[in-house]
C-alpha cells in the first residue's frame, strides 16, 4: 500500500535519512522504533508531504508521492497525527474535529465519521463544546487521533501518541489504536517506547541514525539480542 | 606566492584607484564650474553619507532602522538654529551630530529591547513623533539671513560634503575591520550566539547606534548648511529614512562600497529620469529596490564581483575558486 | 464646553470605526501569513481613489459602488500577492517579516507616486448631494455620512466575524494562522488560504478607504499615517481577534479626539505613536497575541 524506496531525506545541509526503505501493507499496523533524533518524524514528514526527500521514490497504492503537497496527499487517504498532537488549541474540539474532515471526499460524510469518532472516543463528544486548550494531556491526544480519523483515512500515521502521558492513559490509547486498526485502517505507528509498540503491532522497522537497522514480526523484534539491549534494558 | 604577489598588486591597484578619486573629487570644483554639477556631487556626497551612516547599524549590526530620519533631521535642527544665531558653524555642526548620539543613546536602551521587526516599526513610531513635533514647534520656514545669502558659495558647501562623505566611509571601514566591527557582525548573525561568546549584543548594538546617528546628524548639518530655505520639519520625513534604505540595499548593505555605489547610482538615475518623468523615478526606485530584496540580497556589489569571478575564472580556468568575501571585503 | 466634549468624543469613535476596520485588514493578514504589509495604508489609499473615480467618471453614489471597490482592491492584492508577497511565505519566520517589511516599503513607495501621477497630490474627496447633512442629538453634531460609514464598518466586520466562526474556509483560515503544519496536514491547502487572508485584507483596506474618501479626505501621502494607524490599533486590539481590534480602532480615535481638546489637534498623531511604543516596549512578546513569539 505504502512503499518507501531508498528515501534520502535533510534538512537544508544535514542529512537526516538515509536510504530509507519501508513498506506498509493493507490492513496492516506496522510500527517505527527507534532512539530520539533517528530520522523517525522525518520520515512521516516525508509520507505526509511536508518534507520532499532529495532522492528515492514513495507510492501509495501504486501512485508516486513525490511531487504531491501535503494537503493533496491527504486527499489521497494518508492522515498523519503529528508530534505532540498539534491540536488547534484557540479552537472548539468540534471545530477541530470538523477542520480533519476538510477534504472533499471526508466533508460528505462528516456526520457519520463524526459519530464513529464518538463512539472510539467518548470523551471528545463529552467536551465537543469546550476550547480544545482546555483539554488534557490524554484529551488532546484523542482529539488529534479523532480529528485524523475525521479525514476517512486509508493510512493512518501517528507520531509519538504515547509521549508525555500516563502510563495508564498510554495502554488506553494503545489499546485504541488496535481498534482502530481492526476495523480496518492501516496504520503506521512512530513510537519511542518499544516494548508497547513491538507487542502491538505485526511488523517493525528499527531506525538508527537515519538508517533502518533491522526490521520483523514485531515479536520476533522483541527477542532480537541488540534491540533488547539497546530499548528494553 | 604567485597567488601573494597577484593579491599585493591588487592592494596597490586599489590604493591607487582611490587616491585617484579622492584628487579627482578634490579637484573638481577647481575644474568645473557649473553650478548644477556641483549640486548633483554634493547630494551624491549627502546620500552617501546619509546610507553609509545607515549602513553601519543595519548592515552590518542588523538592526534595520527605521527612524534614521529623526538622527539627520535633530543634526540638521540643531546646526542651522546655533549656526543662524550667531555661533560658529563648525562647532554648530558638531553640536548637531552630539545631539544625534544624545537621542540615539536616550532610545536606544529601550528599543534594543525590541528585536527584529518590532525594532523596525519601534523607530519608525519614533521618528514620526520627532517629526510631527518638529512641525508643531517650528512651523515657519528658516531662511538665510539676507548677509549669508549674498555670501553664500557653494564651494565650500561642497568640501563640507566631501570630507564628511570621505569620514564616515572611513570610520566604516575601521569599525568594520575593527573587534568592536566584528561584534557587530557576530550580533547580526545570531545574536544568543554572540552573547554566549562574551560579546554584549546591547553593547555593540548601542555603538553602532551611535556611530550611526552621529554621522547622520552631521549629514543634517551639511543639509542645514548648504539650504538655503526649507521647513524645519523637512529633514525629519520619513523619505530620508526610506532613501538611505534603499541606496543601501540597491548598492549592496553590509559592505563599504554598497552604500557609495547605491548613492551614485540614485542620484544619476533620478536626475536623468526627473528630466523626463517627475515622480516616475521614485517607481523606478521602489521597482529596483524591492528586486534587490527579492533577488539580489547582495546589491549591485554582488553583481559585481559576480562578474569579476566570472572573468577570473575564465582567465585562469578552473584553478581559482576562492570564496567571495561578503563582509570584510571593501 | 461639556457639549463640546461629547461632540469630540462622538467624532472620536466615528473615525475610531474606521481605524478598526483598517486595522483588522492588517491584523487578519499578518496573522495568518505572518506577512507585515506596511504597504496597507497605501491599499486603503486606492480604495479611496477607486470611489473618487467611480463617482466623478461615472456619478455613481460612493455607498453603492462599494462592491466595485472591493473588486477592484482584490485584483490589486491578487496582483500584489502573486508577483511579491507569495514568493516570501516560504522564509523562515524572522526573514520572512523583514524581507516583507523592505518589500511593504518599496511597494508603498510605487504606489503612492502611481497614485500621484494619476490623481494630483491635491486632497480629494468625494461630495454627494447628501455629504452636508447631519441630524443634531443634544446639541450634539452626527454627520448622516460618518454615521452610516460606521454602519458599514460595524457591517463588513460582522460579516467577517461570521465567514472567519461559521464557514469551513474561515475555519481553515483560524486553523492556518494557528499553526500552517498542522493546517496543511487537515488536506488544507495553505498557500491558497494564504492568498485568501491577503485578498480579504486588501479588501477590508478598501472599504474603510472608500469610507475615508466620503466622510473625509484622501492624499497621494496619506499611506503612512494609516497603516501606522492600523499598526497602533492591531497592538491595542491584540491579534486574533476582530471585536478587540475594532475596540482597539474605537480607543484610539477617542484618544485623539480629546487629546485634540485638550492638547491640541496638531498632537492627535503623536498620543496614538507614543502608546504604540509603550506598548511595544512594556509587552514585546504579547504584542501580536501571545502566541506568536
Amino acid at each position: 500500500m505504502l512503499k518507501l524506496e531508498r528515501i534520502n531525506a535533510a534538512y537544508k545541509d544535514l542529512q537526516v535519512l538515509w536510504d530509507v526503505s519501508i513498506e506498509v501493507n493493507e490492513g496492516e499496523l506496522v510500527t517505527l522504533v527507534g532512539p530520539n533524533g533517528a530520522g523517525k518524524t522525518t520520515t512521516l514528514k516525508v509520507i505526509s508531504g511536508l518534507l520532499k526527500p532529495t532522492s528515492g521514490s514513495i507510492s501509495f497504492q501504486g501512485r508516486s508521492l513525490r511531487k504531491e503537497s501535503a494537503h493533496k496527499i491527504v486527499e489521497l487517504g494518508i492522515s498523519q497525527v503529528p508530534e505532540g498532537g498539534k491540536i488547534f488549541t484557540g479552537m472548539s474540539v468540534l471545530e477541530n474535529l470538523e477542520l480533519g474532515a476538510f477534504v472533499a471526499r471526508a466533508r460528505q460524510d462528516k456526520d457519520r465519521t463524526l459519530k464513529w469518532v464518538y463512539e472510539i472516543f467518548p470523551r471528545l463528544e463529552e467536551r465537543k463544546n469546550q476550547r480544545a486548550g482546555t483539554l488534557s494531556g490524554g484529551e488532546r491526544q484523542m482529539l488529534a487521533i479523532g480529528r485524523a480519523l475525521m479525514s476517512k483515512p486509508k493510512l493512518l500515521l501517528l507520531d509519538e501518541p504515547s509521549f508525555g502521558l500516563a502510563p495508564i492513559l498510554v495502554d488506553q490509547i494503545f489499546d485504541m489504536i488496535t481498534e482502530i486498526n481492526r476495523q480496518g485502517v492501516t496504520v503506521l505507528l512512530v513510537e519511542q517506547n518499544v516494548r508497547a509498540a513491538l507487542e502491538l503491532a505485526h511488523r517493525a522497522y528499527v531506525i538508527e541514525n537515519g538508517r533502518i537497522v533491522g526490521q520483523g514480526a514485531g515479536e520476533d523484534l522483541l527477542s532480537f539480542e541488540s534491540v533488547r539491549r539497546a530499548y528494553l534494558g | 606566492m604567485q597567488k601573494k604577489g597577484s593579491q599585493v598588486s591588487k592592494k596597490i591597484a586599489i590604493s591607487i584607484t582611490i587616491v585617484l578619486i579622492l584628487i579627482a573629487t578634490a579637484a573638481l570644483p577647481l575644474v568645473v564650474k557649473k553650478d548644477s554639477t556641483i549640486n548633483l556631487a554634493i547630494l551624491v556626497f549627502l546620500y552617501v553619507t546619509l546610507s553609509s551612516s545607515w549602513n553601519i547599524l543595519g548592515g552590518y549590526a542588523g538592526q534595520t532602522n527605521l527612524g534614521h530620519a529623526a538622527f539627520f533631521g535633530l543634526g540638521a535642527l540643531t546646526t542651522r538654529l546655533l549656526w543662524l544665531s550667531g555661533r560658529p558653524f563648525i562647532l554648530s555642526l558638531l553640536a548637531g551630530a552630539c545631539v544625534a548620539v544624545g537621542f540615539a543613546l536616550l532610545i536606544g536602551i529601550p528599543a534594543f529591547k525590541l528585536r527584529g521587526v518590532y525594532f523596525s516599526i519601534g523607530t519608525l513610531a519614533l521618528a514620526q513623533i520627532l517629526y510631527i513635533t518638529v512641525g508643531n514647534v517650528f512651523p515657519m520656514i528658516t531662511s538665510l539671513p539676507t548677509q549669508a545669502l549674498i555670501t553664500y558659495q557653494l564651494v565650500p558647501r561642497y568640501y563640507l560634503a566631501l570630507v564628511l562623505a570621505l569620514l564616515t566611509i572611513g570610520t566604516a571601514y575601521l569599525l568594520v575591520n575593527s573587534r568592536l566591527g566584528l561584534g557587530m557582525m557576530a550580533v547580526r548573525e545570531e545574536e544568543d550566539a554572540a552573547e554566549s561568546l562574551g560579546v554584549s549584543a546591547l553593547q555593540h548594538k548601542l555603538l553602532a547606534l551611535s556611530a550611526s546617528a552621529f554621522f547622520a546628524g552631521l549629514a543634517g548639518g551639511a543639509f542645514a548648511y548648504y539650504h538655503v530655505g526649507y521647513y524645519p520639519q523637512f529633514p525629519f520625513t520619513p523619505v530620508w529614512t526610506f532613501d538611505a534604505v534603499m541606496i543601501a540595499y540597491i548598492g549592496g548593505t553590509g559592505t563599504i562600497v554598497g552604500p557609495i555605489i547605491g548613492g551614485i547610482f540614485y542620484v544619476v538615475v533620478k536626475e536623468l529620469l526627473a528630466l523626463k518623468l517627475v515622480e516616475l523615478h521614485l517607481i523606478v526606485f521602489g521597482v529596483l529596490f524591492i528586486l534587490a530584496v527579492l533577488f539580489l540580497p547582495g546589491g549591485l556589489v554582488e553583481v559585481w564581483s559576480k562578474i569579476q569571478t566570472a572573468f577570473a575564472r575564465r582567465a585562469r580556468g578552473q584553478e581559482a575558486q576562492a570564496a567571495l568575501p561578503r563582509d570584510t571585503g571593501i | 464646553m461639556h457639549v463640546m466634549l461629547v461632540q469630540s468624543l462622538v467624532f472620536g469613535i466615528l473615525v475610531g470605526a474606521l481605524y478598526g476596520l483598517a486595522a483588522v485588514g492588517l491584523s487578519l493578514v499578518f496573522g495568518v501569513t505572518k506577512l507585515l504589509n506596511v504597504a496597507h495604508g497605501e491599499l486603503l489609499m486606492f480604495g479611496g481613489y477607486a470611489t473618487f473615480w467611480i463617482f466623478t467618471l461615472y456619478g455613481v453614489d460612493p455607498f453603492l459602488a462599494l462592491p466595485v471597490t472591493m473588486i477592484f482592491l482584490i485584483l490589486i492584492g491578487v496582483i500584489v500577492y502573486g508577483l511579491l508577497f507569495a514568493r516570501m511565505v516560504k522564509l523562515s519566520e524572522e526573514t520572512k517579516i523583514q524581507n516583507t517589511l523592505l518589500v511593504g516599503f518599496g511597494l508603498s513607495l510605487i504606489l503612492q507616486n502611481l497614485a500621484l501621477r494619476l490623481w494630483t497630490a491635491d486632497d480629494r474627496g468625494v461630495t454627494t448631494a447628501y455629504s452636508g447633512w447631519a441630524f443634531t442629538l443634544l446639541g450634539v453634531r452626527f454627520p448622516i455620512v460618518r454615521v452610516a460609514s460606521l454602519g458599514i464598518a460595524l457591517a463588513a466586520l460582522g460579516a467577517l466575524h461570521l465567514f472567519l466562526q461559521k464557514t469551513y474556509t474561515g475555519k481553515a483560515i483560524r486553523a492556518t494562522a494557528e499553526d500552517w503544519e498542522a493546517a496543511s496536514l487537515m488536506g488544507i491547502d495553505i498557500h491558497r488560504i494564504y492568498l485568501l487572508a491577503f485578498v480579504l485584507g486588501t479588501a477590508m483596506a478598501g472599504i474603510a478607504g472608500a469610507l475615508v474618501s466620503v466622510g473625509y479626505s484622501i492624499e497621494p501621502n496619506m499611506g503612512l499615517e494609516w497603516t501606522l494607524i492600523a499598526l497602533i490599533v492591531m497592538v491595542l486590539g491584540g491579534l486574533g481577534s476582530i471585536m478587540g481590534t475594532f475596540v482597539g480602532g474605537i480607543v484610539l480615535g477617542v484618544t485623539q479626539a480629546l487629546t485634540s481638546c485638550f492638547i491640541g489637534g496638531t498632537y492627535r498623531e503623536v498620543v496614538g505613536l507614543l502608546i504604540f511604543l509603550l506598548v511595544l516596549i512594556f509587552r514585546p512578546q504579547g504584542l501580536f497575541g501571545a502566541k506568536e513569539r
